[in-house]
């Protein structure tokens, strides 16, 4: 574990969403932590909230129908003091997004504005950010585009996003979003939309991005693999909460809570050699209706009375590695 | 030897583009560009490759969605391609496709016993008073209950739609079904319920699939062959465990280089492809891999496509650094596929 204190720490944060079906508990008390010049993955199947988790850290909830219904976000950049970015006006958290947390999507052609070339855009962040001039903003976009890894980078940037493949328009959002230097970026989904042999090329810059710039890196996907390849830490989300964090290593080698277990086995391997793939049976429960006590026990193949009776904590069974199971803290689930 | 189910050979699908006031067409796009392949009874063929490769157009091409350029398509002996309205119509109860997005192919207004039970009443197989049992039968086989055939398509979840969806492929007793991304939409838990159901349907029914996707731990899982596809051409095709084991050309092992595996211990050597997929309406000249190919020669970017090399004997990839192997004419005659 290390003894460097974390960047960013979210304590028992909840966002709720009023729906008419009810009061939709997206995010229903999430605790993890990041260090400086770390990565962090969050994964989790589509709902879980890991997502409005991201959304949150950024003050971008769409309010209503969303209600920041409690808990804390701590922001420490490494020379002042921490803040809590859930209590910051709206004036401190635009200084705040952008140049100190900067945010990547999924989908980068509905992220990039279609009337604007790739060019304006970054430079409109760091004109606002930075204060450079236009011509000295106009320089740096072809500075952060050459970093990127875009070919040819004084020709493209007067390019708008419709000329360019899925693959360049991620790294032109990641140029965007690490022009102003920021202090983590918060990455969502950000190669789901792209194909193998390009995921590895972005993967690869990201990877490299952080080594030159010392970024701390939010990853959130779904994809196991990728996970394995970027994380330092990993939280496994389910039903609104963090049901297992963990170092990277310790989390694959010895998955403690039962859903992220069953999560490690309902995948394909690419060795080929499971016959039939174990599943979780049934499917992720409802944000407006959870299961009282554990949310995973209706899926979940050796829950118990306390399981219903009780919500499990989240609580540090091995050094460094928390997980919120009462099977697993009684003994009565073992590898 | 026995037939395939389905043979496909030489398929060209071109797309015209057209510009100017007077809609001239000024150029093709080469979505499809020359493949052959047999699917046996029985079996899967995979079909993998990355977007924009044309595996989707190839799929929808053999079941007659979209008219073919060039080259045939035998199905239970037949010419696909050489059927009128009436035999075609016949002949698409045999032939079933199941579609990646769960959302947008099930009409939000039909309730789940017009979606799966539409096709039955419009061949004349089932009359409306037998409607509702074939319906449940339908429904029981793929996971769901009976009683959920008076729901509409907004009841449901992602899974539980690829659910109906493939209740409605199954509907007609198809011999063979299209999957195009069928699990791509859906998460880890619920794509292997889904590829379980797929595969336990094929043992019970002796259904053949082609599955297009471009997740290649789901196609080495559910495939008995794998094709891999690149800007509208097979460059290698194998039996899965030869392909994902033995892979011959460049394009192959960079796919599967690419792949993260879920093991953080693995060292991050990898071979990263530089470039993207180039445009289909002007393909490189030569081999269509040769500017992004690691290995290339001097020579790979002259000429017309490589030939199929025979690596093994059921093992063709076409690149001219494929060693061992007898030289094969691209198209592929009939003995390229051993029984």
């Amino acid at each position: 574990m290390s003894d460097r204190s974390p960047i960013l720490r979210l304590e028992d944060l909840r966002t709720y969403f009023k729906t008419d079906a009810g009061l939709a508990k997206a995010v229903d008390g999430v605790n993890y932590e990041i260090f400086p010049s770390e990565t962090l993955s969050v994964v989790g199947e589509s709902g879980c909230g890991k997502s409005v988790t991201a959304l949150s850290i950024m003050g971008l909830v769409p309010s209503p129908p969303g209600v920041k219904a409690g808990g804390r976000i701590w922001f420490q950049p490494p020379d002042a003091a921490a803040r809590d970015l859930l209590t910051l006006r709206e004036s401190e958290l635009r200084h705040v997004r952008g140049n100190d947390i900067a945010m990547i999507f999924q989908e980068p052609m509905t992220s990039l504005n279609p009337v604007y070339t790739v060019g304006d855009q970054i430079a409109e962040a760091v004109r606002l950010h930075k204060g450079l001039s236009r011509r000295d903003a106009h320089a740096k976009a072809i500075e952060m585009l050459t970093k990127v890894g875009i070919p040819r980078p004084e020709v493209r940037v007067d390019e708008y996003p419709h000329q360019m493949s899925g693959g360049m328009r991620q790294r032109v959002m990641i140029a965007m979003a690490l022009s102003c230097d920021p202090l983590v970026l918060i990455a969502d989904e950000p190669t789901t939309a792209l194909d193998v042999t390009i995921q590895a090329q972005i993967l690869e810059l990201m990877n490299k991005l952080q080594e030159d710039f010392g970024t701390s890196i939010l990853f959130i996907t779904h994809d196991l693999g990728v996970v394995a390849e970027v994380s330092n830490h990993v939280a496994v989300m389910y039903a609104g909460k963090v049901v297992e964090y963990a170092a990277v290593e310790a989390l694959f080698e010895e998955p403690l809570h039962p859903y992220t277990n069953g999560l490690f086995q309902s995948l394909p391997d690419v060795e080929g050699k499971k016959e039939r793939l174990e599943v979780i049976p049934g499917m992720v429960p409802s944000a407006v209706d959870f299961p009282s006590g554990c949310r995973f026990r209706n899926r979940c193949a050796f829950a118990k009375e306390r399981c219903a009776a009780e919500e499990p904590k989240l609580l540090e069974l091995r050094p460094g590695h928390t997980v919120a199971c009462h099977g697993v803290e009684e003994g009565w689930i073992q590898r | 030897m026995t037939a395939p189910l389905l043979s496909v050979r030489d398929l060209r699908t071109h797309f015209p583009v057209r510009s100017g006031v007077f809609g001239k067409t000024s150029a093709w796009v080469k979505a499809v560009d020359g493949i052959s392949f047999d699917v046996p009874a029985g079996t899967t063929l995979g079909l993998v490759g990355e977007s924009g490769c044309g595996k989707t157009t190839a799929g929808r091409t053999i079941l007659r969605l979209i008219p073919a350029t060039s080259g045939s398509v035998s199905f239970e002996g037949r010419d696909v391609f050489a059927l009128e309205r009436e035999e075609l119509r016949e002949l698409r109860q045999r032939m079933q496709i199941i579609f990646q997005d769960p959302y947008s192919s099930l009409n939000p207004r039909l309730d789940v016993k017009m979606i799966v039970g539409e096709a039955l009443l419009v061949h004349g197989r089932a009359n409306r008073s037998e409607l509702e049992d074939r319906v449940a039968k339908l429904l029981t086989r793929v996971g769901l209950f009976p009683e959920h055939m008076h729901r509409y398509p907004h009841e449901f979840s992602g899974g539980q739609r690829q659910r109906i969806g493939i209740a409605r492929a199954l509907a007609l007793d198809p011999k063979f079904i299209v999957c195009d991304e069928a699990v791509s939409a859906l998460d880890v838990s619920i794509q292997a319920q889904i590829i379980n159901l797929l595969m336990d349907l094929q043992a019970e029914l002796g259904l053949s699939y082609l599955f297009i996707a471009h997740d290649l731990g789901v196609v080495r899982h559910i495939s008995t062959r794998v094709a891999v596809m690149y800007l509208g051409r097979i460059v290698e095709e194998a039996p899965k465990h030869e392909l994902f084991e033995n892979p011959q050309h460049p394009y192959t092992k960079a796919l599967l280089s690419a792949i993260p595996v879920p093991d953080p211990k693995r060292g991050g050597k990898r071979q990263v492809l530089v470039g993207d997929v180039p445009n289909p309406i002007d393909p490189p000249k030569g081999c269509r891999f040769h500017p992004r190919c690691p290995v290339a020669l001097e020579t790979c970017g002259v000429g017309s496509d490589p030939a199929f090399v025979r690596a093994a004997p059921d093992h063709i990839a076409a690149c001219v650094l494929v060693r061992p192997g007898s030289s094969i004419p691209a198209p592929l005659p009939e003995e390229v596929h051993p029984p």
